[in-house]
């Protein structure tokens, strides 16, 4: 039997003293599209974090293709808020994108053809080819997520983990990415999405996790997404509420 | 492109330098016995690198600008600079310390010295911050004034023993790079040689580290050991640049000619570059400048070069400097201002049935809702540009644009009409929605996007408004028609529907 | 090692009639000057400082101690002397050009605040020191003064001539003048700087206005900065700003409170820097740095609530509480 892709097992995270996480366990099975939804500080980004050790667990473990993440960190790629990097940094969206290619390089590598090469084939996969010289800051919110998307690519991994790539975004850059994404889980690839919006989580996603802190459930999601896992998700909030009485008509 | 041109001047410049440093070497001699007092002669005694005092004085300064721009660079994009000033106050106990330990002035301990109280004020800051409310600037100004506070404590201890008090342990709060030794320039050159090597060789795993730390853990990257290489890094350029420049100013020097370059260019390497060679030049300009006094420290001259060079980068940079991004805001306002010219004089002419070829000024200003000076300024604008010529008459002024003015309008309409209908069709906005979104879009959509739209909304005629479009076949024929007839043509083409 | 025995060696043996009784039995006079001084400086500083921090300004204040030395060596040298206005004068224009330039830099430009901050104070700073060094002669001030402070010559400064301070040394009636004033001032506007720094949108729908708190606070901190420059110099203006308010923050949550412990602070800090210069023979003003700073120090590992022992501590309970 092949291996697991992405297992955690009891998985908390302490903040300031204060849980963000706590027991986290789940079984990601191969070739998925996995959104996770629940309300703000509910730990979904945190989550993502954790697995990639960028926030340090307090308890509990990680495994990556039954590996600890450190051993297989090759076979993850990772798209980060939007928010978290200084655009005026003095990179052009071609270094920024090798910047994928650089796990894969060793302690001297460079970047050699092959690199540019993959580079560029994947930032035309996102149609961001003719911008790869320009400087990062001179690109639109929905152009900065398609070169994230490009960097991932990049990363040739066979899991992804992306940081709410559709915040700010505009519509054609949302359809695009989500396109990319349903190819790379038909070529067997598994993807977690931070996701905040409801109404189009059902329509994206083949399994959903529902995390507030713990997990509320994980599953595909024509059996999760229903009323009742929701409101637990979100609790008593009305406006989220009236949104997922829409989102399930 | 602007850039090769850039590096070709550069590349030229250090020629020329090179070539009059060698004529310069060769007369050394005689310069040395003229005991010129003229600046040229300083200058070029200075530069040559024959007097082997003044050679240890130029390699030290050269060396500290090295280490200051490359390390430089790193903590200005990650945002550290302040971390950088607090480092550099921090260090001044181990530079007592290691004199104490050594018994003397030794740079080896001294260096040693300093290295450690160095990191143990960073190391001190983020334990601070970690294990109290007290914000990170806070704990840096603690850090800053704490340990600054223990070395002139220290110093002026020092000062009272019999050694001490010849050392010039003062020297290091303000600097002065004539008491620089060669045994001093030696350390400082094996730190500039290692800090350029490290860079050069794990330029990625910086680089990455730098721009998103988070993202280079997730590739696997030791990242936080690359966080550390650099902080060490600059704890040695700090220090090997104390004797130099002084506690005091050192960051002004990790921080100013990184800044400069920072406005220059838009890659991280040729920031590298450029911040080594501001940091290089303004370290020797500030070298010779302290040499020319007697009396004056060499620290405050060199952050005056490098603020100099900092102001001239801050206005005139090709691309981020405040004269040529001004001048750029300019051109786009009027280029802005002379297309609204243009579509309201086609407006003009669309009201009368394209009858008649000028436009009176008066019916422009109606149109514009603008005063008669106002409207004449515009057309004034317009003929300079060449889009318009304009005609008096006893009581009254006509407009009459020129080919181009008349392409150039009706490219502007045909750009706001398109835009509406792509908004009312494509976006569903109410066609009384559209109007300002238009405005805006109709100055900047490039011919390409215009033919996509033109295909996605199947070559349209008219807009919601159902006023016609000008369509490309009618700009060109304009053209042709005008350029076929002369001059005397131009303005009379009327666009089909 | 022989450095390091000589050095030891050199350090006077402490005696404590000689520290602490001698100076204020024979020379009290003049050390009761130093000690108010010390004390004006270090409790004006202080409460400044306690909504500096706060406020997370605490490099800003760095940054205006540096770059008030041009403003008073240009003042030096248009008046020709030492008078207080113009030196208020031109450490006011110093320090609001800073402010003024760094926000202008960093709106202008796209260099950040962090860089706009370095560049502009130690820009101002070499100037400073150029001019000191220059005509350091016919000011009066040399580089020395500029980084130690001098206050061990406050004594021998010119007295106030008339009135009811008659005989106080100018420089420290001019500091205590400052620190009453500035006590005044955030008795007076406590509720406006306190919502100012907690929450500004709110104060501006309260009809205060932050930009106008903001600068307000900004000059009376380039005054502070200026007074207390002759005193301890540039550069440990910022040991007197920052480290009086974080120890008073590490004991107390409530403002009143923390601005009672700064005065409190400041009378220690003062009296403790001036014995310790006076055993061991050095700068005053380095010594009462090192003293403020011990205190922190002292808070840092004891205070009873946030302290690193009472962390310890507390970890312990916790983990006892768990496995029981």
């Amino acid at each position: 039997m092949a291996a697991i892709p992405l297992e955690t097992h009891d998985l908390t995270v302490v903040y300031n003293k204060k849980p963000a996480l706590y027991g986290i366990d789940i079984e990601v099975p191969e070739g998925k599209l996995v959104g996770i939804i629940g309300p703000n500080g509910a730990g979904k980004s945190t989550l993502i974090k954790a697995i990639m050790g960028i926030v340090p667990a307090t308890s509990g473990w990680v495994k990556i293709y039954d590996k600890p993440f450190k051993k297989n960190a090759k076979r993850v790629g990772y798209v980060p808020q939007r928010e978290s990097v200084d655009w005026d940094f003095p990179v052009s969206v071609m270094d920024l994108v090798l910047m994928g290619r650089y796990g894969k390089m060793g302690l001297f590598g460079r970047a050699k053809k092959e690199d540019r090469e993959i580079a560029r084939e994947c930032l035309d996969k996102v149609g961001m080819l003719p911008f790869a010289d320009r400087q990062i800051s001179n690109l639109s919110g929905g152009q900065q997520q398609r070169v994230f998307l490009a960097r991932a690519l990049a990363q040739e991994s066979d899991i992804y983990l992306m940081d709410e790539p559709f915040v700010g975004v505009d519509a054609a850059t949302e359809s695009a990415i989500i396109k990319i994404l349903h190819e790379l889980r038909d070529k067997g690839k598994t993807i977690l999405v931070v996701h905040h919006d409801l109404p189009t989580a059902k329509r994206y996603f083949d399994m959903l996790l529902l995390l507030n802190m713990r997990v509320v459930a994980f599953g595909p999601t024509s059996e999760v997404f229903n009323y009742d896992l929701l409101q637990k998700t979100y609790g008593g909030r009305l406006t989220i509420l009236s949104e997922v009485a829409d989102a399930i008509r | 492109m602007r850039f090769d041109k850039m590096w070709q001047r550069l590349y030229r410049g250090i020629v020329l330098g090179c070539v009059f440093l060698g004529d310069a070497s060769l007369r050394a001699d005689r310069i040395g016995e003229m005991d010129s007092i003229s600046y040229g002669g300083q200058f070029l005694r200075f530069f040559s690198m024959e007097d082997p005092l003044l050679r240890t004085v130029l390699l030290g300064s050269l060396c500290l600008g090295l280490c200051c721009g490359l390390l430089g660079s790193f903590i200005v994009v990650r945002k550290l600079s302040l971390v950088g000033d607090a480092l550099s106050h921090a260090v001044l106990p181990g530079v007592a310390i290691g004199f104490i330990v050594a018994g003397e002035k030794d740079p080896v301990a001294i260096f040693i010295g300093a290295t450690v109280a160095g990191l143990l004020g960073t190391v001190l800051v983020s334990l601070i911050k970690n294990t109290t409310h007290i914000k990170e600037d806070s704990s840096l100004g603690m850090v800053l004034a704490g340990f600054y506070g223990v070395g002139v404590v220290l110093i002026t201890m020092i000062q009272k023993t019999s050694v001490g008090n010849k050392a010039g342990l003062d020297k290091f709060l303000f600097g002065q790079a004539a008491a620089l030794t060669d045994k001093e320039v030696g350390v400082m050159a094996i730190v500039a040689f290692v800090s350029l090597l490290v860079v050069v060789v794990f330029y990625k795993q910086l680089l990455v580290g730098s721009f998103d730390a988070a993202y280079s853990k997730a590739l696997g990257l030791p990242t936080r050991f690359f966080h550390y290489l650099l902080m060490l890094l600059l704890a040695f350029s700090v220090v090997i640049s104390l004797q130099a420049v002084g506690a005091v100013l050192v960051s002004a020097m990790l921080i100013i000619p990184a800044s400069s370059a920072y406005l220059l260019t838009d890659r991280m390497h040729r920031m590298l570059i450029l911040a080594c060679l501001f940091g290089m030049i303004t370290g020797a300009f500030g070298a010779f400048l302290s040499y020319m006094g007697p009396n004056l420290a060499t620290g405050p001259l060199m952050v005056l070069a490098a603020s100099s060079v900092f102001v001239v980068c801050f206005f005139f940079s090709p691309k981020h400097g405040i004269i040529s991004r001004w001048l750029r805001f300019r051109r786009r306002a009027n280029r802005v201002r002379s297309e609204n010219s243009l579509k309201a004089i086609y407006q003009v002419r669309e009201s009368l049935g394209f009858k008649g070829e000028g436009v009176l000024l008066s019916d422009l200003g109606d149109r514009m809702r603008e005063s008669a000076k106002e409207v004449k300024s515009r057309v004034d604008a317009l003929v300079r540009y060449d889009l318009a010529d304009l005609k008096v008459h006893d009581d009254s002024c006509e407009v009459y644009l020129t080919p181009e003015g008349w392409v150039r309008a009706c490219a502007v309409v045909r750009n706001h009409r398109l835009w509406e209908l792509y908004l009312t069709k494509q976006a569903e906005f109410e066609p009384d929605h559209v109007h300002d979104d238009a405005e805006v879009i109709e100055h900047i959509l490039g011919e390409d996007t215009v033919r996509e739209l033109e295909r996605l909304l199947d070559f349209p005629t008219r807009d919601p408004h159902g006023k016609l479009i000008p369509s490309l076949t009618d700009l060109q024929r304009t053209l042709t028609y005008a350029s076929s007839k002369g001059e005397e043509a131009s303005g009379y083409s009327m666009p089909k529907g | 090692m022989s450095g390091m025995n000589e050095f030891l060696n050199n350090i006077p043996e402490f005696d404590f009639e000689e520290v602490f009784v001698i100076p204020w039995s024979e020379f009290g006079d003049s050390f009761i000057w130093i000690f108010l001084m010390g004390f004006f400086v270090t409790a004006t500083c202080g409460m400044l400082g306690s909504f500096i921090v706060w406020r997370r300004m605490a490099l800003v204040g760095d940054a205006i101690s540096h770059s008030v030395l041009p403003g008073i060596v240009i003042a030096f040298l248009v008046t020709q002397s030492r008078d207080t206005m113009p030196m208020f004068i031109g450490a006011l224009s110093a320090g609001v050009l800073t402010t003024v330039l760094i926000e202008f830099i960093h709106s202008r430009s796209r260099v950040k605040t962090d860089a706009a901050l370095g560049i502009v104070f130690t820009t101002l700073f070499a100037i400073g020191v150029v001019l000191v060094s220059i005509y350091g002669e016919n000011v009066d001030l040399d580089t020395d003064c500029v980084l130690y402070g001098e206050i061990e010559y406050v004594s021998e400064d010119t007295q106030v001539a008339s009135g009811p301070l008659a005989g106080v040394p100018l420089q420290v009636a001019r500091m205590g003048l400052v620190a009453v004033a500035v006590l005044l001032l955030m008795i007076v506007f406590y509720r406006q700087l306190l919502v100012c720094s907690f929450d500004p949108g709110m104060a501006q729908s309260m009809g205060v206005s932050p930009a106008v708190v903001h600068h307000g606070l900004m000059i009376l901190l380039s005054i502070a900065v200026v007074s207390a420059f002759e005193a301890v110099g540039a550069v440990l203006v910022i040991s007197m700003l920052i480290f009086p308010a974080t120890t008073a923050s590490m004991l107390s949550d409530r403002m009143p409170v923390i601005m009672g412990l700064t005065v409190l602070i400041a009378a220690l800090t003062s009296f403790f820097g001036m014995h310790l210069a006076l055993w061991l023979d050095v700068s005053t003003a380095g010594a009462m740095s090192v003293v403020v700073s011990f205190w922190f120090g002292l808070a840092w590992v004891f205070s009873p609530r946030r302290g690193l022992l009472a962390r310890v501590m507390k970890k312990k309970v916790d983990l006892f509480a768990e496995q029981n």
